[in-house]
């Protein structure tokens, strides 16, 4: 099983954290990814809310160029990006569709295309719960979280395959394997507010307010996310949230893969933690003198 | 042979698109055929008396009619053929409505194949022969599937009129759904006290036999004669000893059994009776909660009951029963609502089906007529009602209306009110769907006097805030904008599906099912009782969603078509069986072990053993007729020679 | 009638009265506009339709056969359409090896409730018969005359038998003589390059017993009409599996039968061997040594290698030694499986669909319709109640036409389904030397494809195939309607 890995334009920027965290906790488990040379752009918002086809040539010049490499998969840590090369796929079993993206690109695409999943996907399939636990170096005991999808992963479900549209769990058998304790988080799959952070930004301190809001009541330590856009407006957008909802947030958001490196024993600063606005530091502490925090009775078996 | 053959317009149904004229013109060309005429209407009385008369006149000796489906029809024509002294198995009949005039509209070509459809007919028939029906006794005795409303009135009905039932339930208590429900609409009458009535008589009546805890395990025979196997489920009491008084119940330690009568909210004992009016009245252990049959310590029951009736070693016992003809009456079950994860896929207490509200209102129910809510046992203030869980949905393959949800959420509205009068209701739904006898203005009711807040559009998420309540958000499409509700319990009206096992069941009635697993009925109009399968009848929601007053008034249509069956001393088989050619039969056993019905013996005859159709016992399928590589079985009226003849008519360049 | 010109083709329907006929009559009702192809022919259950109907449409000029039935677990009837679904993908398997496109038959499943998937089923059908445009003919291809490739390699070293204690099997059946009316086997023919069946009721009769690779004969076929009666039976590997059949199908009881067996190295192809012995007038002498025989024949030598002259089925054949038998004399040989294709089915393997049609053409051309391939078959049972020769049924003309011809093929094939052993006598017996072989060859292949690997005459006590079914079937899938 030979694996390409599309980072996407996000990690070279604005989720950096991600992308190292990414990297880190792969190679941890011994994931061998090869990126893919020469990547472009998925076609990612503006693209295909303007031409499918156009924006589906993106994607499928990079799932090419994946099969050039002989890739059997494609691995992206990004949403939108797995998004963007699975609606591509599919609409490319339409005849039609793959000659009109042919036309486009310099050489007709090959036969058959690898598949494109979630980094989080592939490293469930390459590793159950028990080989996950059996790395973990620092059980997340202790740790109460709330997974958080953003809209994107599990929609559409005909085409993301990602479990229940409405409510998918890998993120949380992934988490549990590393020890922390997931709550059910009902609103894991509602908006973020995404890009509208930037026009319409009342709404988006709402939508993000209220997944927060909902997250404090709940207890919990973090809310832990896969997109990037999605650790933006939550973590970023904190105070135009709370101004927004009229009551003050301190919620680390997360993505899952800092976590796993964190119970994987990896350094901080390969997690790139010290890229978060709202700090970890409370987390990492409450790992670290697990008996002070823990107040339930039975406290004395941690 | 003389062969007559009508084509009939059906005013315009047939003559809009096919030239019937031209097919009868055409007609006259095929061998035998001596006379060919166009009817307007061949069904209607003057059709079928020009059949008759033409049949003297021409000394016809076989009759085609092309018309509409045989499957309409044909019995019509059979008798019309046999009036006028043909047998009736003389007579074929062409499709050029349902198979020509109803599907194309070019005329040419529709004539054309009207024309061929003939031709085959006229081929059959040139290779059909006169058969004889055998007389056989009636087993003037009904088989009932199912005591809830629409098997319990049928079942009073036959025995009113006389008849041997054996009515057989699979749960402990006859009553169906209709036992569960608090109330019922438009009248708001305590459902218990209409039905309990019925259900005394049924417990009373000498007439009926009743058979609780058990299911139809297997089923053979034929119209007039067939032979039921009924699976009485292990108790764990001996019925004939236990007198219902309780004693069990109040001592029995195992106290966090799931109590399914009360649709599992709240718990009961190991050993229960379902409710206080359950007929039979009787005890039941669950033997996977029982601490004896699971641990193998406890016997607290059989220490107190007074009659010595617990009997740990029961085991399930299998009756035989012979009856003449079946009602299925096995009703519905909710669909399971849990696939909708933005409902919480069943992970939220406070998140109820329509059932489970009906027995929180109950006053037999676990709260005793109490609305407490299950996760902490509060009273709610603020209820959302969501309509069409499950119905109407093609995003989960049931896109059919569930037909009664629509009004039990009015009523369940206004029995809240009743209930707790400073509560609020609020209604999601779809179309209001309100077309019975009083029951829009049931529904006004419930908005108007009862300030039920009635909101059009679906809801997209159910989530707890955290703080004790959910948070119910949908659109109001009316409005056109988005709403939430803080709720303190919501209920959903699941919808319905065929009562779990039916496609099993169907398989033993050998009826057919749709996929949703509703029994089809014959005609969907015109035979909504009965199935393809003769001495096979349906009642109640086992056929398509019905309320209570459609259950009961089918029930009862059930009766009289078995009271009809049941008014003839013998009845005639369908002589379309297989028989054996003896001297082309080597004996293989080929047909004997392929056939579905056990119909084939292997008889000695001179010395030779020979295979032997038991005529009571062909269905007539032909599956040996098409396994003999020497065609010595051949099915009647369709042997391998008139097939022959219709491929050979289509087939010949 | 001819189809109406230009604008159909004929297509047939075989449609089950429960479901799919109301299926179409729901449709009908709904005004769910079809195309006008499609004939209808109503039988009560899909399991009526006996797969031969099919055949005899499509080699009669229907350039397309639609079968519907109850969907699976629906039949009015319980099981029909379970046996039926097994019969007609055999059925939709072997069509191609007559060289008639498996697309232009189909079979579906459809209730009385679904109009609209009969109307979809029938666009898409009659589109799919459209695409591939009319059936061709079988007269309408000039013939091709191909002849089968006998290169082969063989599983295992063949040779002439001769170091077989044939004394001890003779001695073997006189002492179970006494017990039994006659014990069939082999003899010296006309000359000492033939056998003919020896029938062994004394034990001089015994002492003609012969054992080599002129035993080409397969003397199960003389068992059935000796039902009920003591017999014996000198057999090898391949007659051993005909026998076994036979006890599955009760034609013959194992308590009366008493087997004798000794391990087989391989028959001779007498059809080769006789062309390259041509015209003589006398056989000299035949010396069998272990890799062949050298017949003397008007004093010119020829030498048959069996590893070049033997039957195609002694190539593949992996199971030389009777897989039953009473008495065995002398140890079984072992062979181990391994890929191999009989020679008359690779040959139709190789060719277009076309091809075989045209190949099929000329091979019925020489047909003399003799019967002999029946008459050799072993299980060929019906004997003088063959539908070949019946009127009642009258599933064939008497006609000399190559359809009907080819037609009988097919029946042969279709009862064989199964049931054939690959014993080849049918080819063997065929005056003409058409490879018919390849008919019921693709049929067990098929057969063994969709069911597990099955082979016939293997056990006694297996359930024939299309004698049964599974509920779920592991290997059949109901192809979509897209």
């Amino acid at each position: 099983m030979k694996i390409a890995y599309y980072p996407g334009c996000s990690a070279t920027g604005s989720s950096a954290d991600y992308e190292k965290s990414t990297q880190a906790v792969c190679a941890a488990l011994g994931m061998q990814m090869e990126e893919i040379r020469g990547w472009s752009c998925c076609g990612s918002t503006p693209a295909h809310a303007v031409d499918t086809q156009l924006s589906g040539a993106l994607s499928a010049r990079n799932l090419d160029l994946a099969a050039r490499q002989k890739a059997d998969m494609v691995l992206t840590p990004c949403p939108s990006c797995l998004s963007n090369l699975r609606h591509a796929a599919k609409r490319l079993e339409n005849p039609e569709f793959r000659a009109g993206v042919n036309e486009l690109l310099d050489e007709p695409l090959s036969e058959k295309l690898p598949e494109a999943l979630s980094v989080m996907q592939g490293i469930a399939r390459a590793y159950d719960t028990d080989a996950i636990a059996a790395r973990v170096r620092k059980p997340l005991a202790g740790l109460k979280l709330a997974a958080y999808y953003g809209c994107l992963m599990s929609r559409p479900h005909e085409v993301m395959d990602f479990g229940d549209p409405e409510n998918p769990t890998l993120m949380e058998s992934l988490l549990t394997a590393c020890g922390a304790e997931m709550v059910d988080f009902p609103l894991k799959t509602e908006c973020c507010g995404a890009s509208y952070g930037i026009p319409e930004r009342a709404m988006t301190a709402r939508l993000t307010g209220r997944i927060l809001h909902l997250a404090t009541m709940l207890g919990v330590d973090a809310v832990v996310v896969a997109c990037p856009l999605c650790q933006m407006n939550l973590d970023l957008r904190q105070q135009q949230a709370a101004k927004e909802a009229g009551v003050a947030f301190s919620m680390p958001v997360l993505y899952y893969t800092q976590l796993m490196g964190i119970a994987f024993g990896l350094a901080p600063s390969a997690l790139g933690l010290d890229k978060l606005c709202v700090s970890a530091d409370s987390l990492l502490r409450k790992l670290d003198q697990p008996a002070a925090y823990s107040k339930a009775p039975e406290g004395d078996k941690a | 042979m003389r062969i007559g053959v009508f084509i009939c317009h059906c005013g315009s149904n047939i003559a809009g698109t096919v030239d019937c004229a031209k097919v009868a013109e055409n007609a006259r060309m095929f061998p035998d055929v001596v006379l060919a005429q166009d009817i307007m209407y061949t069904c209607a009385e003057p059709g079928q008396a020009a059949i008759e008369a033409a049949i003297h006149e021409h000394k016809l000796d076989g009759v085609v009619v092309a018309s509409c489906s045989p499957r309409i029809h044909e019995p019509t024509f059979r008798r019309t053929v046999e009036r006028a002294g043909l047998n009736r198995y003389m007579f074929e009949m062409a499709n050029i409505r349902e198979h020509v005039s109803w599907i194309g509209k070019d005329k040419e070509a529709n004539t054309n194949k009207a024309t061929e459809l003939v031709q085959i007919a006229v081929a059959k028939l040139r290779n059909d022969k006169p058969l004889k029906a055998k007389s056989f006794d009636v087993n003037k005795r009904v088989l009932i599937i199912g005591a809830g409303v629409a098997g319990i009135q049928a079942a009073l009905d036959c025995a009113e009129g006389g008849i041997q039932v054996v009515l057989v339930e699979r749960e402990a208590t006859i009553g169906g759904k209709m036992a569960k429900l608090d109330k019922t609409f438009p009248t708001v009458d305590c459902s218990a006290c209409i039905l309990g009535p019925k259900m005394v008589d049924v417990a009373q009546h000498p007439n009926i036999t009743l058979y609780a805890k058990s299911e139809v395990e297997d089923i053979s025979g034929y119209v007039g004669n067939f032979s039921i196997k009924i699976r009485k489920r292990a108790t764990y009491v001996d019925w004939d000893k236990c007198t219902g008084c309780g004693a069990c119940t109040e001592k029995c330690p195992a106290k966090k059994t799931p109590d399914a009568f009360n649709e599992l909210v709240g718990p009961t004992t190991a050993i229960n009776i379902a409710f206080p009016q359950a007929i039979p009245k009787k005890a039941v252990i669950n033997p996977e909660y029982c601490r004896q049959l699971t641990k193998g310590k406890c016997g607290v029951c059989a220490k107190v009951c007074p009659t010595g009736a617990i009997n740990y070693e029961q085991q399930d016992e299998v009756i035989t029963e012979e009856v003449g003809c079946i009602v299925a009456a096995t009703g519905y079950d909710l669909m399971d609502w849990t696939v909708y994860e933005e409902y919480g896929g069943g992970r939220y207490p406070d998140v109820v089906t329509s059932l489970q509200y009906e027995r929180l209102l109950s006053a037999s129910g676990p709260t005793e007529g109490h609305i407490k809510r299950p996760s902490d046992g509060k009273e709610p203030k603020n209820i959302v009602f969501i309509q069409c869980v499950g119905s109407r949905d093609r995003s989960i393959g049931r896109p059919y209306c569930s037909g009664f949800c629509c009004m039990y959420t009015a009523k369940q509205a206004i029995l809240t009110k009743d209930h707790i009068p400073d509560s609020k209701s609020y209604v999601f739904y779809m179309d209001i769907r309100a077309n019975g006898k009083i029951y829009d203005e049931f529904t006004r009711r419930a908005m108007e006097e009862y300030g039920t807040e009635y909101i059009r559009g679906r809801v997209s998420k159910i989530y707890p805030d955290g703080e004790g309540h959910l948070i119910v958000r949908g659109v109001d499409t009316l409005l056109g904008e988005g709403v939430e509700v803080k709720a303190d319990l919501v209920v959903l009206a699941v919808g319905v599906e065929a009562a779990k096992g039916s496609p099993h069941l169907a398989e033993k009635l050998r009826i057919s099912y749709d996929s949703y697993g509703f029994f089809l009925e014959s005609h969907v109009k015109l035979k909504p009782v009965e199935t393809n399968t003769a001495g096979v009848y349906l009642a109640g929601v086992c056929q398509g969603v019905k309320d209570i007053p459609a259950s009961v008034a089918q029930g009862s249509a059930a009766a009289a078509k078995v009271l009809g069956l049941f008014s003839r001393d013998k009845l005639e088989n369908d002589p379309q069986i297989a028989s054996v050619d003896m001297k082309r039969c080597v004996d293989c056993g080929k047909c004997i072990r392929c056939c579905p019905f056990g119909a084939i013996k292997e008889v000695e005859f001179r010395g030779k053993m020979y295979a032997q159709v038991i005529e009571t016992v062909c269905q007539g399928c032909g599956l040996c007729t098409s396994t003999c590589p020497q065609g010595a079985i051949q099915l009647s009226h369709a042997t391998d020679n008139q097939i022959l003849a219709e491929v050979n008519t289509l087939c010949q360049c | 009638m001819p189809v109406l010109n230009g604008k159909e083709l004929r297509i047939v329907g075989f449609l089950c009265n429960w479901c799919s006929y109301g299926g179409a009559d729901t449709a009908g009702t709904a005004r769910a506009g079809q195309p006008t192809d499609l004939r209808i022919i109503r039988v009560p259950c899909s399991g009526r339709i006996d797969p031969l109907f099919i055949v005899k449409a499509l080699l009669n000029g229907a350039d397309g056969v639609l079968v519907s039935g109850c969907h699976p677990r629906d039949c009015h009837y319980a099981a029909g359409n379970f046996y039926a679904r097994r019969r007609l993908e055999v059925l939709k398997q072997f069509l191609p090896v007559l060289g008639i496109d498996d697309r232009r038959f189909e079979y579906t499943w459809v209730s009385a409730s679904e109009g609209q998937r009969w109307q979809h089923v029938v666009q898409t059908f009659t589109k799919r018969i459209h695409d591939l445009g009319p059936a061709p003919k079988l007269e309408d291809p000039e013939p091709l005359l191909k002849v089968v490739d006998m290169a082969l390699t063989s599983l295992r070293p063949l040779g002439t038998g001769q170091k077989n204690k044939l004394d001890e099997l003779k001695a073997a059946i006189k002492a179970k003589l006494p017990e039994l009316e006659l014990v069939i086997g082999w003899q010296q023919g006309y000359d000492a390059a033939r056998t003919v069946p020896l029938f062994m009721r004394t034990p001089e009769d015994v002492d003609k017993l012969v054992w080599g690779p002129f035993n080409v004969n397969n003397p199960a076929v003389y068992l059935p009409q000796y039902k009920g009666k003591k017999v014996g039976i000198v057999v090898k590997g391949c007659d051993a599996k005909s026998v076994v059949e036979l006890l599955q199908e009760n034609l013959i009881n194992r308590e009366d039968v008493t087997i004798f067996a000794m391990p087989c190295e391989g028959t001779l192809d007498m059809a080769r061997v006789n062309q390259e012995l041509g015209r003589y007038t006398t056989i000299d002498k035949v010396e069998y040594d272990e890799a062949g025989v050298t017949i003397t024949a008007d004093g010119k030598e020829h030498r048959f290698c069996m590893n070049d002259y033997a039957q195609g089925k002694c190539y593949g054949c992996t199971m030389p030694t009777a897989v039953i038998s009473d008495t065995l004399i002398g140890t079984p040989t072992e062979v181990k499986p391994g890929p191999y294709t009989p020679p008359e089915l690779a040959l139709l393997d190789s060719m277009s669909l076309d091809e075989r049609l045209a190949f099929w053409r000329g091979q019925m051309e020489r047909c003399i319709r003799c019967y002999a391939c029946r008459n050799a078959c072993p299980m060929c049972v019906c004997r003088d109640y063959c539908i070949a020769e019946s009127r009642e049924p009258h599933w064939i003309s008497q006609d000399d036409s190559t359809r009907d011809k080819l037609f009988f093929q097919t029946i042969h094939a279709m009862h064989l389904a199964g049931r054939c052993t690959g014993c080849g006598e049918c080819q063997r017996a065929c005056p003409v030397g058409i490879p018919i072989l390849a008919l019921r060859q693709q049929i067990a292949r098929a057969v063994g494809q969709l069911f597990d690997g099955y082979k016939s005459g293997v056990d006694p006590e297996a359930v024939p195939p299309l004698l049964g079914y599974e509920v779920e079937e592991k290997n059949i899938h109901e192809r979509e309607w897209k």
